[in-house]
C-alpha cells in the first residue's frame, strides 16, 4: 500500500470544476512529481491533499487513514509538511525562528509561556541544524524578509523539513530561480531524498525528469497519463499536450 | 527598524535594563509627579492604563488581532469588581479575582464567536460585541445601575495575612497598583518570548503558515483573545477601586478607540514598551493640553491621523531612529559600518 | 398580527433609512475596501451643515441674516439638501486625500484612519456647533401627524422613507446604467481591470469617496429632525451601518439593501416586546448570520478576509 493516497477527488468552486475524479498515489521513500500546464489544477491538488480545501467527493489516505477535510494543523501535526509556491514565511522573524516554530520539539512546548525560545539551546540546535541541511547556517539571524529570493526558497523547504516530515510535498520549489540556484536545489533534493519521501509540484522539465521516479501529469482537472520520466518521454499524448506547453 | 519579533538582546533574561527604568519612574513618580505640577491621582490612573494597554498589545501588535471593543472587557472587570464588594464581600483579593474571572469568561465566550475570523471582519466582529457589552450596562439598571453606573465602591485594604496595607489613599493605592504592573509587565515580558508568544507572533505573520507547520491557529487565537481580555479585566478592576465607582462609559466605542490610539501612537506595532509611552504621551495631552484648551483631543484626533499616515512605528519607532542617527556618526568614527 | 402592524410598518421605515445610510457605506466599501468608520461623522457634518441653513440665525445678527429668516421654509429646506451633502462630500475628498496614505498598506490601516478622522470631526462638530442636541425645522407640508390604516403616522417619516427609496433607486440606475457606474463596479471587483480600461484609478476612488461621504450628508439632512442630532450621533449611525455591510456582505448593492430592512425590521419588531432592548436584536442578527454565513449573505470574496 502507498504511504500516501488520494482516490476518486473531486472538486469544485462555485460552477467551476477544477478536480475531475484524480486518484493519486506517492511511494515511500521515493520522489513523485505532478506535472501539467498552467491552471491544470496542480496547486488545487496540494491545497486538497494537505488540507487547505476539502475534496467535495473521494477519500485522501495517509498510512491507512482518512485525512481528506481535516485541518491544515492536524494534517500538519501528522507528519504531511508543504511549501508555497508564492512564498509564505514569517517575514518579520529571523531565520532561525522561522524553521524553529515548525519543529515538533517547539510544538510539544507551545503552551510553555515562561521559556525564551532564544535561550532554548535544544531547540536552537535543532533549528541549526535544519538550516545547515539547507545551507542557511550563516543566515540564521537575519530577518526571513531580508533574504535573497533564492534563500527565501531555501528556507520554505527549511521550514517544511523543520517538521522532519514523513512526506513533504514541495509547491514549484524552483519557480522563479536561476540556473545557478536550481543547480543547487536540485543537489539539495538529492541530499534529502535519501530521508524524506517527496511529491512535488513542478514546471521545470529537466529539473523534475532527473530528480523524480515517477510522474502525474494533470490536465483539465483530471490525471492523464502516469509513469516512471522514460515512459512520459515516450508517450506522444503527454508530450504535445503538457511538455510542449512547459518546455 | 525594530520590531516586535526582533530576537531580545540578552534571551533569557528575567529583569532587563528597560525594565529597571520603567520601574525606577514608577516607583519615584510620587516625589516627581508634584515637582511637575502634577497630582498624585493622574499616577494611579497611569499605571492601570499601562496595565490595561500592555495587556491589549499583547493582542493587536504581537497577535496581530486587532480588537475595537477592547473597553467591554474593562468594563466587565470594573463592574466585577464593584459588584462583588457590594454583593459578596468588602475583600481586594475576591473583588480582583472576581474582575478578573469575569473579563476572562467573557473573553473567552467572544472569542469563542470571533476566533474564525481574520482581517478586518475581525475587527468589526469586535466592534459588534462591544457595543452589546456597553449597551447590555446601560440597560440592565437592576445590575449596572444604568446610566450612572455602581457608586461608592470600597477601596479595601491589602491584606497580607500578617501585615495589611490601607488603600484608601491615592498614593498607597498608586504602589499597589504599580506592585501589580510590574508584576503583569515582567510576566508580560517573559511571555512574548516564550513558545506561546513567538506563536502569537507567527499568526500575525502568516496564519496560513502558521496552520501548515501544525499551530492550532483558532485556539491559539481565542486563548490570546481570553488572556487580554482577562488583563483588561484585572485593570478595569483597579479602576473601579481608584475611582470608587464602575460605569458604562469605559466601554463606549470612543474608549474602546483610545485603547487603541494610546497603543499605537506609541509604538506598539514595533516595540513591547510602545503603549506605555502611548498611555503617558495621552494623559499628558489630556491634562496639559486639556488645560489650555477645549478642543484638545481634536488635536489628538489629528495627531493620531498623522502618526497612521506618516509614522505608524509611533512613538517608539521614532525614538529608535533619534538613537540610530546619534549612535552612526560614533560608529563611523570608531570604523564601523553604521546600520 | 393587527396589533404587531405598527411595529411592521415602523420596522420598514427603520430598514429604508438604514439603507439609505448604507449606501455610500457599501459604494466606499465595495470600490475602495476601506470600513470607513467616519461615515457616521460625515452623516452628522452634513445634518450639522443643514440645520445651520435652516435656521434663521445663519449669520448672527446681520441684514443677510434677516433678508435670509424671510425665505420660505421650504427653500431653505431644499437648499438644506444640497448643501448638506456638498460639505459633506467635500470632507469625504480631504479624507479621501489622507488616505491614499494608506493604500496598498493593511486594510487595518484604513481602519484606523477614518476611526481618527470619525474623532476629529466630532470635535470639530462640537467646537462650531457646541454640544447640546439641536433639532432640524421641516416644511409644514411634511410636517405633522397622518393617519393611515386606522393608524397615526408622521408624516415627515413616510417622507424620509419615499426620499430614501427614491435615493436607493437613484444609486442603482447610477452603477447600471451610466459609465461611471460601470467602471466602479469593474473596480469592485479589480482595480487592475479599471486601469487597463483607460480610467484614472485616483480619479475614480476621489469620485467614489465623494460620493460615498455625499450620500452620508445627504442621509444626515433627511434623518436629523427624526433622530436629532448631537455630536455623537456619528458613532450611533455608523455601528449600524457596518452591521448591515457584513450581514448583506460586502460589496452586495442589493445585499445591503435587503440587510437594511432586515435589521430594520428586526429591531422594529423586537421593540414591540422589549422596547428598551429593541437596538440589541441588531447585534444578535449580525451574530446570527455571520456565524452561519461568513461572508454575510450576498458577500463575496474579499481583500478585507485576509
Amino acid at each position: 500500500m502507498a504511504l500516501f493516497e488520494a482516490v476518486h477527488l473531486h472538486k469544485r468552486f462555485g460552477s467551476r470544476v477544477v478536480l475531475e475524479d484524480v486518484s493519486l498515489a506517492f511511494e515511500a521513500g521515493k520522489v513523485s512529481g505532478i506535472m501539467g500546464p498552467n491552471g491544470a489544477g496542480k496547486t488545487t491538488t496540494f491545497n486538497i491533499l494537505t488540507g487547505r480545501f476539502a475534496p467535495d467527493r473521494g477519500a485522501i489516505r495517509f498510512e491507512g487513514r482518512d485525512i481528506a477535510g481535516r485541518p491544515p494543523h492536524a494534517i500538519a501535526r501528522m507528519g504531511i509538511a508543504r511549501s508555497f509556491q508564492l512564498m509564505t514565511l514569517f517575514d518579520e522573524s529571523v531565520v532561525v525562528e522561522n524553521v524553529m516554530l515548525a519543529l515538533p520539539a517547539f510544538r510539544a512546548a507551545q503552551t510553555r509561556v515562561a521559556t525564551d525560545v532564544f535561550a532554548d539551546k535544544a531547540l536552537m540546535d535543532e533549528a541549526r541544524e535544519v538550516l545547515a541541511l539547507v545551507g542557511l547556517g550563516h543566515r540564521a539571524f537575519q530577518k526571513a524578509k531580508d533574504l535573497s529570493y533564492g534563500e527565501r526558497r531555501a528556507l520554505e523547504i527549511g521550514v517544511a523539513l523543520a517538521a522532519d516530515p514523513k512526506i513533504l510535498f514541495l509547491d514549484e520549489p524552483t519557480s522563479g530561480l536561476g540556473a545557478e540556484a536550481t543547480r543547487s536545489l536540485a543537489a539539495l533534493v538529492r541530499r534529502l531524498r535519501e530521508r524524506f519521501t517527496i511529491v512535488m509540484i513542478e514546471h521545470d522539465m529537466r529539473f523534475l525528469f532527473e530528480l523524480a521516479d515517477e510522474i502525474s501529469v494533470i490536465h483539465w482537472g483530471q490525471v492523464i497519463a502516469h509513469g516512471t520520466p522514460s515512459e512520459l518521454m515516450a508517450n506522444k499524448w503527454v508530450r504535445r499536450s503538457a511538455l510542449a506547453e512547459v518546455a | 527598524m525594530i520590531s516586535l519579533s526582533d530576537v531580545p538582546a540578552r534571551p533569557g533574561a528575567v529583569i532587563t535594563p528597560q525594565i529597571v527604568l520603567f520601574a525606577a519612574v514608577l516607583l519615584t513618580a510620587p516625589f516627581w509627579l508634584p515637582m511637575v505640577g502634577l497630582y498624585q491621582y493622574i499616577g494611579v490612573e497611569v499605571a492601570i492604563w499601562i496595565l490595561y494597554a500592555l495587556g491589549f498589545n499583547l493582542l493587536f501588535g504581537y497577535a496581530g488581532l486587532h480588537s475595537f471593543g477592547h473597553g467591554a472587557y474593562f468594563g466587565v472587570g470594573a463592574y466585577a469588581f464593584g459588584l462583588f464588594q457590594q454583593e459578596v464581600a468588602v475583600s481586594l483579593w475576591g473583588g480582583l479575582l472576581a474582575a478578573i474571572a469575569a473579563a476572562c469568561i467573557a473573553g473567552m465566550v467572544v472569542g469563542a464567536f470571533l476566533s474564525h475570523r481574520r482581517g478586518i471582519y475581525y475587527a468589526l466582529m469586535t466592534i459588534a460585541f462591544g457595543q452589546m457589552f456597553w449597551f447590555t450596562a446601560i440597560k440592565a439598571h437592576g445590575v449596572t445601575g444604568g446610566e450612572d453606573g455602581l457608586l461608592g465602591i470600597p477601596r479595601p485594604p491589602a491584606d497580607f495575612g500578617i501585615v495589611s496595607f490601607d488603600l484608601s489613599d491615592n498614593t498607597s493605592l498608586f504602589y499597589f497598583v504599580v506592585a501589580v504592573l510590574l508584576v503583569v509587565t515582567i510576566g508580560l515580558w517573559r511571555l512574548v518570548h516564550s513558545p506561546f508568544g513567538r506563536v502569537l507572533q507567527a499568526l500575525r505573520q502568516s496564519e496560513t503558515r502558521a496552520a501548515f507547520v501544525g499551530i492550532h491557529v483558532w485556539a491559539v487565537k481565542w486563548a490570546v483573545f481570553a488572556l487580554s481580555a482577562a488583563i483588561a479585566g484585572l485593570a478595569g478592576g483597579l479602576f473601579s477601586m481608584a475611582q470608587q465607582s464602575a460605569y458604562p462609559d469605559v466601554m463606549s466605542l470612543h474608549q474602546s478607540g483610545f485603547i487603541v490610539m494610546m497603543t499605537l501612537i506609541g509604538g506598539g506595532l514595533v516595540s513591547f514598551w510602545g503603549p506605555v509611552l502611548g498611555v503617558a504621551l495621552y494623559f499628558v495631552a489630556r491634562d496639559v493640553l486639556g488645560s489650555l484648551t477645549e478642543t484638545w483631543l481634536l488635536w489628538y484626533g489629528l495627531m493620531f491621523m498623522i502618526v497612521v499616515m506618516l509614522r505608524p512605528e509611533g512613538l517608539a519607532g521614532a525614538i529608535h531612529l533619534l538613537s540610530e542617527r546619534l549612535r552612526a556618526p560614533r560608529a563611523r568614527a570608531a570604523g564601523q559600518p553604521a546600520e | 398580527m393587527t396589533l404587531l402592524l405598527p411595529h411592521i410598518l415602523n420596522g420598514l421605515t427603520l430598514g429604508l433609512l438604514f439603507a439609505m445610510i448604507a449606501l455610500g457605506f457599501t459604494l466606499i466599501v465595495g470600490v475602495m475596501e476601506t470600513i470607513n468608520l467616519a461615515h457616521g461623522s460625515l452623516f452628522a457634518l452634513g445634518a450639522y451643515a443643514a440645520a445651520t441653513i435652516l435656521s434663521p440665525a445663519i449669520l448672527g445678527d446681520t441684514a443677510f441674516a434677516a433678508w435670509w429668516g424671510t425665505l420660505p421654509l421650504g427653500t431653505r429646506y431644499a437648499l438644506a439638501l444640497v448643501v448638506g451633502p456638498a460639505v459633506a462630500a467635500l470632507a469625504g475628498i480631504v479624507l479621501e486625500l489622507c488616505l491614499r496614505r494608506t493604500y496598498g498598506k493593511a486594510p487595518l490601516y484604513g481602519l484606523l484612519l477614518t476611526f481618527g478622522a470619525a474623532l476629529v470631526i466630532e470635535e470639530a462638530i462640537r467646537i462650531a456647533w457646541g454640544s447640546g442636541e439641536q433639532f432640524l425645522q421641516v416644511p409644514a407640508v411634511i410636517n405633522g401627524p397622518m393617519f393611515m390604516l386606522g393608524l397615526i403616522y408622521a408624516k415627515y417619516k413616510l417622507f424620509a422613507a419615499g426620499f430614501a427609496i427614491l435615493a436607493i433607486f437613484a444609486v442603482w440606475l447610477f452603477l447600471e446604467r451610466t459609465p461611471y457606474g460601470a467602471v466602479i463596479k469593474a473596480g469592485a471587483h479589480d482595480s487592475e481591470m479599471v486601469r487597463a480600461l483607460g480610467y484614472d484609478i485616483g480619479r475614480l476612488r476621489m469620485l467614489v469617496f465623494a460620493l460615498g461621504a455625499g450620500l452620508a450628508g445627504l442621509a444626515g439632512v433627511v434623518m436629523a429632525p427624526i433622530w436629532g442630532l448631537r455630536p455623537h450621533i456619528g458613532i450611533d449611525v455608523v455601528i449600524p451601518a457596518f452591521l448591515i455591510i457584513v450581514v448583506g456582505g460586502v460589496g452586495s448593492f442589493w445585499g445591503a439593501v435587503v440587510s437594511a430592512i432586515l435589521v430594520g425590521l428586526a429591531v422594529g419588531i423586537s421593540g414591540a416586546y422589549a422596547p428598551a432592548w429593541s437596538m440589541m436584536s441588531m447585534y444578535i442578527l449580525l451574530v446570527l448570520v455571520v456565524g452561519l454565513r461568513a461572508r454575510g449573505l450576498f458577500g463575496r470574496k474579499s481583500q478585507l478576509e485576509l
